[in-house]
């Protein structure tokens, strides 16, 4: 009796075992499922096998022909220290793009060593940058050392540390109790303590960047026009700027900043954005078929960013305008990562979401959002696609400019986003700390110079990996800067491109061939001598998608994309 | 035959029964008296919360700055600007008035999440004890597997696969708490089930759930109540852990959890937002445990001879 007794208690304690196992299994499908498509497109061959669109020698990486829809034709090493990109269609951004912290240079044997794998390249780093890897202790934090051999000369400090919390308070407290020399962006209610605190300075700083409301145009009921409007015209951002954001911020007429030329108008339909009007919005409602409104979850990330320094606080209030014209919104707070991929998807209806510029032109803000085949916001509007790429072949600024104008009216006109806020912010230091410079795109921690030869900076994340080719977060990208430099720069404390790694460059007339002269005797942190090989597989690796080393973090290499049109060899799109 | 009524028994200056004794214990004891005033206090408070609050708890007021500090007139705010007994918080809403109407869902929340878990937990431990056997072991092992993990992991895992929400939350917590009720009411019927009344009903021929529901259950009953007191104190402790972590309330709830939660960053600069809401919970939660730690006086007749 007893026997039987235990031997059923047995089998049922195995059972529940496998179904909770199971169970587990379930949820992790989904993920691995959606990650094939992405970076191996293996049923397409076996149906309709898709030739090879790249030609490869010894010295260049080329596509066949710019029928495959990206910006890149072919680059090439014209000899060991000269490198030729020969683009598709003119781009006047070329430079600014090819400067930024994802077009980084590795080595090219380290590169295939590593199959250009994000996470095994984390590990041991292998960079030209001022600063090398000490050791990255997951989950507390990273240490630089300074590179000896640097070219730009030695870093002011030995060691560089980076730490992170996502929470201002505590951010403070450790710069308040001198445990670190820096903090990213404190919450701007704790700026009057700062700045009382001898022993603490305050560095604002304005950052290209917008904090919009999204609108997906196919999901009902923002597939209509009405409903989107309505919502347009309820948010009051004065009222959200002057109660969540700091000093140096304002409300948004715009998708581009005010100070953003080419790309800002200051006349034409797109110069101001609909008036605040809780009445109209209201009978636009009732227009559209919602006199007593609806039902929608607003999804939002709990991610403290520039342009949204207060993200519960401010998603609380959208809430509460919202719920004035009868908008009933339930909130939906998501963590960063899997919240970038549905915005990117397209699976969210209602979102808060925002923008900081990554290199300054205004391509990246209009073509990166609306002209990418990106389908964040629905489907994407043609004509406002026609205006956007019209001003990008563009250089004269005075003929960019009217097209933009058609571009912010055009925006207006549909409204994919609500522009809300273009936030400013800063951040802090031990008042011993000197040469501080941050601006828009990147901070100078090897100039600045502090009495012990070590700096401590407390950013509000951790890096994802130190190989940023796929990689698109800024606390992720700030590290690779301190290993890795791209062929450009941009200056410490502004927004004008210098040379990195290579020394000058030139361009024909129509801004399609640009030819880069390298910068001679650097060597990598392995020892490897940086030549034009380097620049060819580090582009070819994000750049073509049946490469060797076209892997990654997740496979997405959004950047490649956003920037530069299409991938090389791309899946054809999903059905 | 003559029969001895309650009325009958009432005409003799008859020895209190040990319901009033219990009662008369609890009234003396000095803890539950304070709790009792304090729990009190705060059943005003919840039933009168549209009455007391000044203003609408989840209304953005307009003619304040955010995060301000208490404004009283009396302690010399200037006359000029509207009263905030406890300030505004950091999405300019009445503090107070939050707080008040935060009062309503903790002691709903205490209340009935304890109720669920006992009927289940009640249920479950007086079929266990009673029936014994097989099945007494399945469901008793299953309570042991509940009771291995951490409360507030457990019912976080539970909110995970349920989703995000007050009522999930609160199926959560009460879930997590069934396995304490299970056991103690399985102990006291195993404990009560063998005294010679039992023995005595079962030979009259009563039938199974006559015995458990008339002679078993009200004897199994004392420890359940102290029990129940303490677990809403931990109810509304855990609603307020799950709601701090953004798992239970949805905002702009007036939760003291999601309160405290909220602005947790403003410690340094606006302590009150902190302050105010944690001391709600640590008085709610504290009148619960005094009232228990009462009655578990009060109830053990171990202890009637004592004078408190």
């Amino acid at each position: 009796m007893n026997k039987k007794l235990f031997s059923f208690l047995a089998v049922f304690m195995i059972a529940s075992i496998v179904l909770t196992a199971c169970g587990g299994g379930k949820t992790e499908v989904p993920a691995t499922a959606t990650a094939v498509p992405t970076s191996v497109p293996t049923e397409v061959a076996t149906t309709a096998p898709v030739e090879n669109q790249a030609v490869v020698t010894a010295t260049s990486y080329a596509a066949v022909s710019c029928d495959y829809g990206g910006e890149f034709k072919s680059i090439e090493a014209l000899d060991d220290n000269t490198v030729k990109f020969t683009l598709c269609y003119p781009d006047p951004a070329f430079l600014s793009k090819v400067a930024f912290a994802v077009f980084a240079i590795q080595d090219k044997d380290y590169l295939d060593a590593n199959g250009g794998d994000s996470a095994k390249m984390s590990e041991a780093p292998n960079g030209t940058g001022p600063y090398t890897v000490k050791e990255w202790v997951h989950g507390d934090h990273i240490t630089f050392e300074a590179n000896a051999s640097y070219w730009g000369g030695v870093p002011a400090n030995q060691t560089l540390i980076f730490r992170w919390s996502a929470e201002a308070a505590q951010r403070l407290l450790e710069l308040q109790a001198g445990t670190v020399d820096g903090i990213f962006a404190p919450s701007s209610e704790d700026y009057a303590t700062i700045q009382a605190d001898p022993n603490l300075s305050l560095v604002p700083y304005q950052t290209g960047n917008v904090f919009y409301i999204g609108m997906n145009n196919t999901k009902p009921p923002f597939d209509n026009e009405l409903v989107r409007k309505a919502v347009s015209m309820a948010i009051d951002k004065q009222r959200i700027v002057d109660t969540f954001y700091p000093p140096g911020s304002y409300a948004a007429e715009q998708f581009i900043p005010d100070d953003w030329s080419p790309g800002f108008s200051t006349l034409g339909d797109g110069a101001k954005w609909y008036e605040f009007n809780i009445a109209a919005a209201k009978d636009l409602l009732t227009q559209a078929g919602f006199p007593d409104g609806f039902d929608v979850t607003l999804g939002y990330r709990d991610v403290v960013r520039v342009y949204l320094p207060h993200v519960n606080e401010v998603a609380q209030d959208i809430q509460a305008q919202l719920a004035e014209i009868g908008i009933r919104v339930t909130l939906d707070k998501v963590e960063s990562g899997p919240y970038n991929q549905s915005v990117a998807a397209g699976e969210q209806d209602l979102f808060l979401y925002g923008w900081g510029m990554d290199y300054p032109d205004s391509t990246n803000f209009y073509d990166y959002h609306f002209a990418s085949n990106a389908v964040r916001f629905g489907a994407e509007y043609p004509d406002l696609v026609a205006a956007i790429k019209a001003a990008a072949l563009l250089s004269d600024p005075v003929e960019r400019q009217k097209h933009y104008d058609e571009a912010n009216a055009l925006i207006k006109l549909h409204m994919p986003v609500v522009p809300v806020a273009h936030g400013a912010t800063a951040n802090a230091f031990l008042a011993s700390v000197g040469n501080v410079k941050i601006g828009p795109l990147n901070e100078n921690f090897e100039e600045m110079t502090t009495t012990s030869g070590q700096l401590v900076w407390m950013q509000s994340g951790e890096p994802i990996s130190l190989w940023c080719g796929d990689e698109s977060d800024g606390e992720t990208l700030r590290a690779c800067l301190q290993v890795y430099e791209s062929l450009l720069a941009y200056e410490y404390g502004g927004t004008g491109i210098i040379p990195g790694l290579a020394e000058s460059w030139e361009s024909n007339a129509d801004g399609t061939e640009w030819t880069f002269n390298l910068r001679q005797g650097v060597t990598f942190h392995n020892g490897a001598t940086f030549d034009a090989s380097d620049v060819i597989a580090s582009f070819a690796a994000m750049w073509d998608v049946q490469n060797a080393n076209h892997k990654g973090n997740s496979g997405a290499f959004e950047y490649l994309t956003g920037f530069f049109g299409q991938f090389l060899n791309a899946p054809p799109p999903a059905p | 035959m003559t029969i001895i009524t309650p009325a009958d028994s009432l005409k003799q200056t008859a020895p209190r029964t040990p319901f009033q004794d219990a009662l008369r214990r609890l009234r003396r004891h000095r803890s539950a008296q304070v709790g009792f005033v304090i729990l009190g206090f705060l059943v005003f408070v919840a039933i009168f919360a549209p009455v007391l609050a000044p203003y609408d708890p989840i209304k953005v007021l307009t003619d304040v700055t955010v995060r301000s500090k208490p404004c009283i007139h009396f302690f010399g705010c200037p006359a000029d600007q509207p009263q905030h007994y406890f300030g505004i918080d950091g999405n300019k809403r009445d503090l107070l008035s939050r707080i008040i109407y935060g009062s309503r869902l903790s002691l709903q929340i205490g209340v009935a999440t304890v109720t669920f878990a006992i009927l289940l937990g009640t249920i479950l431990g007086a079929t266990a004890g009673f029936l014994g056997g097989w099945l007494d072991n399945i469901i008793m092992r299953i309570m042991d597997v509940l009771l291995a993990f951490p409360s507030l992991i457990l019912s976080i895992a539970i909110v995970a696969v349920l989703g995000s929400g007050l009522i999930n939350a609160l199926l959560a917590i009460a879930f997590v708490a069934i396995p304490v009720y299970a056991r103690i009411v399985r102990a006291s019927v195993l404990q009560v089930k063998e005294q010679d009344f039992v023995t005595a009903a079962r030979a009259l021929g009563s039938s199974q759930l006559g015995i458990l529901m008339t002679h078993v259950m009200p004897n199994a009953l004392t420890p359940l109540i102290v029990q129940a007191t303490l677990g809403i104190a931990s109810a509304i402790l855990d609603a307020a852990a799950l709601s701090f972590l953004g798992l239970g309330a949805p905002p702009p709830t007036p939760e003291w959890g999601l309160m405290l939660g909220a602005e947790r960053n403003s410690l340094f600069n606006a302590p009150h937002l902190v302050f105010l809401p944690g001391l709600a919970i640590i008085l709610t939660v504290l009148s619960f445990n005094l009232i228990g730690d009462g009655l578990r006086d009060a109830l053990d007749p171990r202890l009637s001879n004592v004078q408190k």
